[in-house]
């Protein structure tokens, strides 16, 4: 086990700097009900899709589509029934828990927290993969930590606690949490939920910024269809479990596809920027 | 200097891990004397008594009494709690209760022997002292007859051989002269009322059970629980002839008893409304020299025609206390 | 930013380590028999030197055969159940977790209730018979508290509070239907009790049980801290978040089995101190594990002592003592952290 860890370590060293590293999944599929007697009821049909460095994916569709069991086979949590779900070339649910948590970071609404804990402890605990056992957190743990917090703009809130700053601010914490992992692969499970307008398009901003400079892969599970359109390089489409459509924005949004996952009269426009976006058709409209 | 600390720090809980070490293993000074005595006592433990014995204590208000009877209240140097008969033995040193006594006051009266019994002390008690290096005897009565042997045992034990077969030997002679008297009779059916509420009996292997045998009476509860719970509709389809009572006063008990008389369930009694109700002195929860006398005094009540030249009321005699 | 580092841990527990010897010479000083410090001082010299025979022998037999034996077993259970306490509450991600709202205490009751009416000639054989219930009882709730094949942490505290609930209502039948005799010391133990001191062959077993696990929990502290903030979290976190509740449950368990057997329920202190702890040096575990088996020593000796002075010569229970300081201590510092 040690050494293959070594192994693994050293091959991705080599890699990180060189050639592409791409995130692959071949028809992947999950149920959660499947017994060896009977047929089972399929949560996520076969899904494919690639990202590359770089690259920012929007997981899109609407409640109960499957996009929350796609994002848990891409972090390795669950094992696909069928297919594969590789990063790198190795099968991410079968990488052992520290050896995944050092290439896929996830950020998601967070659980409750019982004991107060400050930001920058908060951040610390993303350094936790690559710690020994018994470890104490070393000066460069600290060093990455703060510049985790730089790079989302949060440093200012080092000192505060997570329970006592706005959901925007803390949203950009548990990010910089992610980045301290120093991951291959960033998930993001509906980043947007709980924020303002401008604090969306803000996180949105900095995940590009940051896919660039860092060379991250980015899969971001939402619903919100014109924040996806603008900042995502592909869009994968669900609905009912099955995925229908995989490309770019331009290529997905297409409104009789639209209007049959969502369920509801829109239409697709073009910005200034290129990029479709989604309206709502109103009544007199046609 | 942060060092320096750390490493005094370091090397001070070393010391007193050592030191620690040291104590726990440590086996105490044990009390040197003369030949001791070796005996089993009556939980069949064996016990090494120095001899002689200078210093006692005693775990039970029935042992004090049982030393005070033997004429050794000179050597009692503690007593627990209720030891309350004789009432000079109040003035006596006290050390706690009978269940949780003071380890450490009795360490500090430095006793030769501790006296215990088994109805009354916990196991670990008896145990923690022995560990310690004292003499503890336990006593263990369960019968009248038991109490007898037990006291003369003690006797033995404390050096006191001659007062205690004087004592006993007495005891014996009125024992069997009450059996003469009550030759013949049919016992009476009895529930003895250790308690009213909730209803508390006593089972069929205590000492009271059987002073209830040689007192000419029945316990109509046949349990093997030493201190039965009973339910009222229990007792009254088992319709005891006699209800008895222990208290010290008579009168105080008479009072409860017409509040008793008042309560439900009880006024279905027989023994309640023909007033059939036998009161004795409290020695009858002591297994000590002067249960006999209780047993005399309910064997009076129970059938008074057999002690016909007898007066009638419940006074006790205390023929066996010292004065 | 101040992480915790190993340095701060041993400054800490050194600091709490002094407060602790301080604490024990107190034990050993008061009591119902009073003992000046200088007796107290030249005793305990003439044991270092070796000259135990020039003691003078009641001093000797209440300093060392009476308060010396109850601190040790204070210590060690004082320890034991504060760290089982820590790894509770941090399994169960409820600051109220506390080893007998999971049974544990009743089932080793239990053990030892039975052990008492089995064999009462046997006393040796009662503080295994209190382990094995509670191991049992540790099974029992482990395996009842699963759903969907995952420990959950509700249906833990749940199956935890039936059991006890169970246990005790089976306890109280025993203890009411048979021969209340030699089980008059029962009530005593159920309240918490050091006076017992360990049967010897015991001794060794008990403290490499309690080390052993010790030990074993404060392996997973770094990955207790991260538990804390949420088991999906600290799935995603690189946390082996099955191996660490077993690890953590099982050894609080054997931790609470070993203190219940020898000493009865003492209460309070499992919930407390970590508590205490938290407030005073923060909740990582690193340092929070051996600072909550300090100040679960210093708790439990403290409150030893308290409870065979306060009313002397009546010794309370222990238990009763952690009992009625711990509970107003709490509120207040509840209070006083309320922003």
């Amino acid at each position: 086990m040690i050494s293959s860890v070594a192994q693994q370590g050293a091959a991705d060293t080599a890699r990180r700097g060189s050639a592409e590293i791409a995130l692959s999944v071949e028809q992947a599929s999950y149920a959660y009900s499947a017994s060896a007697r009977q047929a089972p009821t399929f949560t996520l049909e076969a899904t494919s899709f690639h990202a590359r460095q770089r690259e920012i994916v929007a997981i899109l569709g609407p409640n109960a589509s499957g996009k929350s069991t796609l994002l848990r086979l891409v972090a390795g949590t669950l094992a696909p029934l069928s297919g594969r779900v590789q990063l790198d070339g190795f099968e991410i649910s079968r990488l052992d828990t520290r050896t995944r948590a050092q290439r896929v970071a996830m950020v998601q609404q967070e659980s409750p927290l019982i004991f107060p804990v400050r930001a920058w402890e908060y951040v610390l605990q993303g350094r936790h993969p690559y710690g020994r056992t018994l470890r104490f957190e070393t000066d460069e743990d600290c060093g990455i930590a703060m510049n985790a917090l730089a790079q989302v703009g949060a440093e200012h809130l080092r000192d505060r606690c997570m329970d006592k700053i706005s959901g925007g601010e803390k949203q950009r914490v548990i990010l910089a949490r992610a980045l301290a992992q120093q991951p291959l692969l960033l998930l993001l499970d509906e980043p947007t939920l709980h924020l303002d307008i401008g604090a969306q398009v803000d996180l949105l901003e900095r995940l590009r910024h940051l896919a660039e400079e860092n060379r991250y892969m980015v899969a971001v599970v939402t619903h919100e269809l014109n924040l996806a359109a603008e900042f995502a390089d592909r869009v994968v489409l669900l609905h009912r479990g099955k995925c229908l459509r995989v490309g770019s924005a331009a290529e997905v949004y297409q409104q009789e596809l639209l209007e049959q996952v969502f369920e509801a009269p829109l239409a697709v426009e073009q910005t200034a920027s290129g990029r479709p976006r989604v309206v709502v058709r109103g009544k007199n409209t046609q | 200097m942060l060092r320096w600390l750390r490493s005094i720090a370091i090397g001070s809980a070393g010391l007193a891990a050592v030191v620690g070490a040291l104590l726990y293993a440590t086996p105490l000074a044990a009390q040197s004397s003369a030949a001791p005595l070796e005996t089993t006592d009556e939980t069949g433990r064996h016990v090494a008594i120095p001899q002689p014995v200078r210093r006692i204590v005693s775990l039970a208000p029935s042992i004090t009494e049982t030393l005070y009877a033997l004429g050794a209240q000179d050597r009692l140097v503690g007593v627990t709690d209720y030891s309350d008969y004789p009432p000079e033995a109040k003035q006596k040193p006290n050390i706690g209760g009978s269940i949780n006594p003071n380890l450490e006051q009795l360490v500090a009266l430095k006793p030769d022997l501790v006296v215990a019994t088994r109805a009354l002390n916990r196991r670990e008690t008896v145990d923690a002292l022995a560990r310690l290096g004292f003499a503890v005897y336990a006593t263990d009565e369960r019968t009248v007859e038991g109490v007898l042997v037990s006291t003369e045992r003690l006797a033995d034990v404390i050096g006191a051989h001659e007062r205690g077969a004087e004592l006993v030997a007495g005891l014996r002679e009125r024992l069997a002269e009450l059996k003469r008297a009550l030759e013949g009779r049919a016992p009476r059916r009895v529930l003895f009322v250790v308690w009213h509420d909730p209803l508390i009996s006593i089972g069929r292997e205590t000492f009271l059970a059987d002073a209830l045998r040689w007192a000419g009476a029945k316990s109509v509860i046949n349990s093997s629980q030493d201190w039965p719970r009973l339910s009222l509709e229990e007792v009254v389809r088992l319709q005891p002839e006699y209800l008895v009572f222990a208290d010290s006063h008579a009168e105080q008990g008479a009072l409860n008893f017409e509040a008793l008389r008042e309560r439900p369930g009880w006024r279905n009694l027989d023994a309640v409304r023909g007033r059939r109700i036998a009161i004795i002195s409290d020695a009858v929860n002591r297994p000590c020299p002067r249960l006999v006398d209780a047993i005399e005094q309910l064997a009076r009540q129970l059938h008074p025609e057999a002690f016909p030249q007898k007066s009638e009321n419940g006074k006790q005699e205390c023929a066996s206390c010292a004065r | 930013m101040r992480p915790v580092t190993l340095r701060r841990v041993l400054w800490t527990c050194s600091a709490l380590a002094a407060v602790l010897l301080v604490v024990v010479v107190l034990a050993l000083k008061l009591g119902a028999v009073p003992i000046s410090v200088t007796d107290l001082a030249l005793s305990l010299g003439r044991v270092a030197i070796g000259r135990s025979d020039q003691l003078p022998s009641e001093y000797s037999v209440i300093v060392f055969g009476l308060r010396w034996p109850r601190i040790v077993l204070g210590i060690l259970v004082g320890a034991a159940l504060s760290v089982a306490g820590t790894g509770f509450q941090a399994l169960l991600r409820n600051p109220l977790a506390d080893p007998y709202v999971l049974g544990v205490s009743s089932g080793a009751a239990l053990g030892a209730i039975i052990s008492l009416i089995a064999s009462p000639q046997f006393p040796l054989v009662t503080p295994l018979a209190a382990f094995l219930g509670a191991a049992l009882t540790i099974a029992a709730v482990y395996l009842l508290g699963q759903r969907e094949g995952q420990l959950d942490s509700g249906t833990l505290l749940l199956a935890g509070i039936i059991s006890a609930s169970f246990l005790s209502a089976v306890i109280m039948f025993l203890m009411t239907t048979l021969a209340g005799r030699d089980l008059r010391g029962m009530a005593f133990w159920l309240m918490g009790d050091l006076s017992t001191p360990l049967p010897a062959g015991l001794r060794w077993i008990f403290l490499a049980g309690l080390l052993g696990a010790v030990a074993a929990i404060y392996t997973t502290a770094a990955d207790l801290n991260l538990l804390i903030a949420g088991e999906r979290e600290a799935l995603h976190l690189g946390v082996d978040v099955t191996r660490v509740k077993l690890v953590v449950y099982i050894s609080a368990s054997v931790l609470t089995g070993l203190a219940v057997s020898v000493s009865g329920a003492i209460g309070y202190v499992g919930l407390l101190v970590p508590h205490v702890m938290r407030l005073l040096f923060g909740s990582d575990h690193r340092l929070l594990i051996p600072t909550a088996a300090l100040g679960g020593a210093i708790a439990v000796v403290l409150a030893d002592t308290l409870a065979r002075t306060i009313v002397a010569p009546t010794e309370l229970p222990v238990g009763a003592m952690t009992a009625m300081a711990g509970a107003p201590f709490f509120i207040y510092l509840l209070r006083r952290n309320l922003p």
